[in-house]
């Protein structure tokens, strides 16, 4: 049975159609599976290979899948928001309501969209975090720390941009307050307020320009910055493992007394 | 404990033990989770109350109408032009099911009848709460993400105040309340913008105070501040619950403040007493002083009229000297004033007012011994008169009517439950809040300002009603929607005459051209009703029409003169352009007709059920005596009235009978010879 359905994959990655669209050939040796891994735009983000260890979810809890997780549910539930939802004053909170109350499975669409936005904020310091303590930002990761940083802040934004759409009077005021804070900024503080709300006071113009940094602007940035912290994850030498570490290795190098160097190393 | 470990252990690995395994048991959670959404879909309240309706209308017998009727899934009335979506209808099946009178389960109890559909306006114009809801919950509660909740039933005649500005049959709790907005003060210190722009006005006449000291003494000033209602029950006034000293100063500062009146202000009769002890009395009855004033009897009852204060005590109050003044012509302290002008002699005003002056109450004044005023107290008084708003209402030297004194309630009736300070144990809702804040105002802190009223539970209601009505929905309306009321009229006779309307204040009691009170019939057309020299004689001494009626035409003692010019101007001016006065005969119909309108009076239409003819035998006293009715009307005036009674004088209770004009003109020719028994012609 199962060496049927393997005779069949290999019989369809034999044809041209499969050929043509993945490029690599058939076969099982070393070489055919990293090149199945290098030509695709997705899987060449990812390390040719990794290391046993770094798969275990104690290695990196899984943080940043996780964070991906979360930001394909709110793309994928978000597009669907849009379905139901007008930026305009008169009917923002009206779409809410009939989200609520007659689309179907609206609430808990709603609902995903928003808990999916809150778990990511907290995956994303959790991420941060989990980085920071096992020392992943240090040389040559560097700059894809800074870029984690970048990302962050896209979270951070999506997160308040979004908070205004259902325009009641939570969001008004969260908004109200949030431009004003950007406001109180020395010399450029009135003009960055005005461009942000569009205005001076928050209403429709600020409404519609949320709208668009929400499903438009944030969005399409975070995928790109996304696609280059992966790219980097890579090319720094895949995760981070404070065993496979230069350093590490040269003081495993050097013979010591036994104990010492196997606390230190833990 | 180490046995319940083991099979906890035993399941983890049995559920989770390999990774492929562990895979397929998160994957079939995630799937029952996912399936959660779909089937709260399916078992929402809604469709749970559809399948209820259609059970309950399954053994019925119009079971096959009712099922045509109903329409499954979720129903809405969208009306884009007043911003409804309203849902309700989705469970609220049965609202328009004429045939469903015996179910009286919500939600399907079939909806009163109202003179609009639910189509025009939807349901949350007049019952509030969420339109868009497909919940109880959500639909009739305030919730976090929706303040309004359902408004309750008691106040629901102020959702058709919204756009119907003029009163409306339907409504008497809104029209009482709206009444007792403008007659009670209110809008005095509160402001109540109209949706055409212009404010509500008070139809009270609080009296001015700037000649205080001519009419009344500083003991009875600071007993009033103390406690209106001890010195009158009646009293407008409200009980501001002032402190001792407080009235102390605000009574030195009125005296010291007033102004004495220009003119003539102490002609005082010469002392005579009242010849007769009872005439007093009966001049107070002959005048009809009765018809706007009240006195209290022993029994406690209030016995009178409301038009003009509370008689009960007023020898406690004014001074003799400004009684006098009044009595012989209001008009001289208060130019404005509602009470007219008797054209009373030097004698009259002495039994008068000597009745009057007897009318006092010892107990009232017993308690009060102030001292001379200081001028700090003065300074004090002035600083409190200014605080309390006392200007508002009263005209007082020096002081300003404050504006903006209390807070505006245009919008009263849409105010955010958020922004209200409840009190500890009320209920958290808006008419909850209005009615206890009119009930006893100073109960939401004592430092407020707002006086204690004393209206009972109904004019609460009734006022909170009113107040219910000013909404953003008022004033946010479509013109199209608006049903306006008849704008207050201004009209003002001219000439001698109309200075003598002014004089003998009959607005106050008659309308005309849409001006006056409602206690005495509309006059508009009077000129076309009656025949001259009947009103010339009901001037020189009015008698009443209906003997079931209390109020009564004072007699105001004119001239012949005044009351030629009165009468002359009745008639030319006061006539209707429906029909020409003269177009019939008064008289000298043929006695046959005379007859066959007897007949039909007491036989086919059977008048003498409201009307008396005969006063021996007729037992009617519900409609005016037509004793001498054919020296009393125009036969023109009395065939039009019988032909449609409402077309002169709408809302009157005599019926339409739908006559043929022979019948009519049959009847006309009985009435207009009833001329009237033997003594009033040996009268003439």
């Amino acid at each position: 049975m199962a060496k049927t359905i393997e005779n069949y994959f290999d019989q369809m990655r034999g044809t041209r159609v499969w050929r043509s669209v993945f490029r690599g050939g058939t076969g099982s040796s070393t070489l055919r599976r990293s090149l199945a891994i290098q030509q695709n735009v997705f899987l060449h983000l990812f390390s040719t290979k990794v290391r046993r260890r770094m798969l275990s979810f104690s290695a990196t809890w899984y943080l940043g899948t996780l964070t991906l997780g979360t930001f394909l549910i709110l793309v994928s539930t978000g597009i669907f928001l849009m379905l139901y939802y007008h930026p305009s004053v008169p009917q923002a909170y009206a779409d809410t309501k009939d989200l609520q109350f007659v689309v179907s499975s609206g609430l808990f669409l709603r609902n995903l969209h928003r808990w999916s936005a809150h778990a990511m904020v907290f995956l994303v310091f959790a991420h941060m975090f989990k980085v920071f303590y096992r020392g992943a930002y240090r040389p040559p990761r560097e700059f894809n720390w800074v870029i984690g940083v970048i990302l962050l802040l896209i979270t951070l934004l999506l997160s308040y941009t979004g908070y205004l759409l259902p325009w009641d009077q939570l969001a008004y005021w969260a908004i109200t307050v949030g431009s004003n804070i950007a406001k109180a900024v020395p010399v450029l503080g009135n003009n960055v307020h005005f461009l942000m709300l569009g205005g001076n006071l928050v209403n429709a113009n600020a409404l519609l320009r949320f709208y668009v940094l929400h499903c438009m602007i944030l969005p399409l940035t975070a995928i790109v910055f996304i696609a280059i912290h992966f790219w980097r994850i890579r090319k720094d030498g895949g995760l981070y493992s404070h065993q496979s570490e230069p350093k590490t290795l040269a003081a495993k190098a050097v013979p010591a007394p036994a104990g010492a160097v196997a606390k230190g190393a833990q | 404990m180490q046995s319940s470990r083991n099979k906890l252990s035993a399941l983890w690995q049995t559920l989770f033990g390999d990774p492929i395994r562990a895979f397929g048991v998160v994957s079939l959670l995630l799937l029952l989770s996912l399936a959660i959404a779909p089937a709260k879909n399916h078992f929402s309240e809604w469709r749970h109350y559809q399948n209820q309706y259609l059970t309950l209308i399954r053994g019925r017998g119009d079971a096959v109408t009712l099922r045509r009727h109903f329409q499954g899934g979720i129903q809405q009335i969208w009306l884009p032009e007043i911003g409804a979506v309203d849902r309700c209808t989705t469970c609220h099946v049965g609202l328009k099911e004429a045939s469903l009178v015996d179910v009286s389960t919500q939600p399907f109890r079939r909806h009163p009848a109202i003179p609009h559909t639910a189509e025009q306006f939807g349901c949350v114009m007049c019952h509030r709460g969420q339109g868009a809801a497909t919940t109880v919950e959500e639909a009739h509660s305030s919730t976090l993400a929706w303040e309004q909740p359902i408004l309750p039933a008691r106040y629901i005649e102020s959702s058709c105040g919204q756009c119907h500005r003029a009163p409306l049959e339907g409504t008497p709790q809104l029209n009482s309340g709206r009444n007792l907005l403008a007659q009670s003060g209110c809008v005095h210190c509160h402001t109540i913008k109209l949706p055409d722009g212009s404010a509500m006005k008070g139809t009270d006449d609080p009296p001015s105070l700037l000649h205080i000291a001519d009419k009344t003494t500083r003991d009875w000033i600071y007993a009033w501040l103390k406690d209106p209602q001890a010195y009158a029950v009646t009293a407008k006034m409200p009980n501001f619950k002032l402190r001792d000293a407080d009235a102390r100063d605000i009574s030195a500062f009125l005296i010291a403040n007033s102004s004495p009146l220009p003119g003539d202000a102490s002609p005082v009769a010469a002392g005579q007493k009242a010849p007769d002890p009872t005439a007093g009395a009966s001049l107070y009855g002959e005048s009809f002083c009765a018809s706007c004033h009240a006195v209290q009897n022993a029994a406690g009852n209030v016995v009178g009229g409301n038009l003009g204060p509370e008689l009960t005590r007023i020898g406690t109050k004014v001074k003799p000297e400004w009684l006098q003044a009044w009595v012989r012509n209001p008009r001289a302290y208060d130019p404005p004033t509602e009470m007219p002008h008797y054209r009373f002699s030097d004698q009259q005003i002495a039994v008068l007012t000597g009745f009057l002056l007897n009318k006092t109450d010892a107990d009232l004044l017993a308690n009060v011994h102030l001292d001379p005023a200081t001028p700090e107290q003065i300074a004090h008084g002035k600083t409190l008169v200014t605080e309390y708003g006392c200007a508002s209402c009263h005209q007082i030297v020096g002081i300003k009517k404050p504006e903006n004194f209390a807070p505006e309630l245009t919008r009263i009736g849409s105010k955010p439950v958020t922004q209200l300070v409840f009190l500890p144990g009320m209920a958290h809702n808006l008419p909850d809040y209005i009615a206890a804040k009119i009930r006893q105002p100073r109960s939401f802190g004592s430092a407020l300002k707002m006086p204690q009223y004393t209206f009972t539970t109904a004019q609460i209601d009734a006022l909170a009603t009113a107040l219910l009505s000013l909404t953003d929905r008022t004033q946010n309306l479509p013109a199209a929607l608006t049903v306006p009321s008849v704008p207050a009229s201004d009209y003002q006779p001219a000439g001698k005459a109309g200075q003598l309307i002014t004089d003998l204040a009959c607005f106050s009691c008659h309308r005309i051209n849409g001006r006056g009170g409602d206690m005495a019939p509309d006059l508009t057309w009077e000129g076309s009703s009656v025949q001259r020299q009947w009103l010339f004689e009901f001037l020189k001494n009015p008698n009443t029409l209906r003997p079931a009626l209390i109020r009564r035409m004072p007699k105001f003692n004119l001239s012949d003169a005044d009351i030629n010019v009165f009468t002359d101007y009745i008639m030319t001016v006061y006539q209707t352009p429906a029909f020409d006065r003269d177009s019939m005969p008064s008289g000298g119909y043929p006695p046959a007709q005379v007859e066959q309108g007897k007949q039909l009076f007491y036989s086919k239409y059977a008048c003498q059920s409201c009307h008396i003819v005969d006063t021996k035998m007729d037992k009617g006293y519900i409609g005016p005596t037509l004793t001498q009715v054919g020296s009393r009307l125009t036969a023109a005036w009395m065939y039009q009235w019988m032909k449609n009674p409402q077309a002169l004088r709408p809302g009157t209770i005599e019926p339409n009978r739908n006559m043929s004009d022979d019948d009519a003109r049959a009847l006309t020719a009985y009435l207009a010879s009833l001329k009237g028994s033997g003594k009033r012609e040996a009268k003439q």
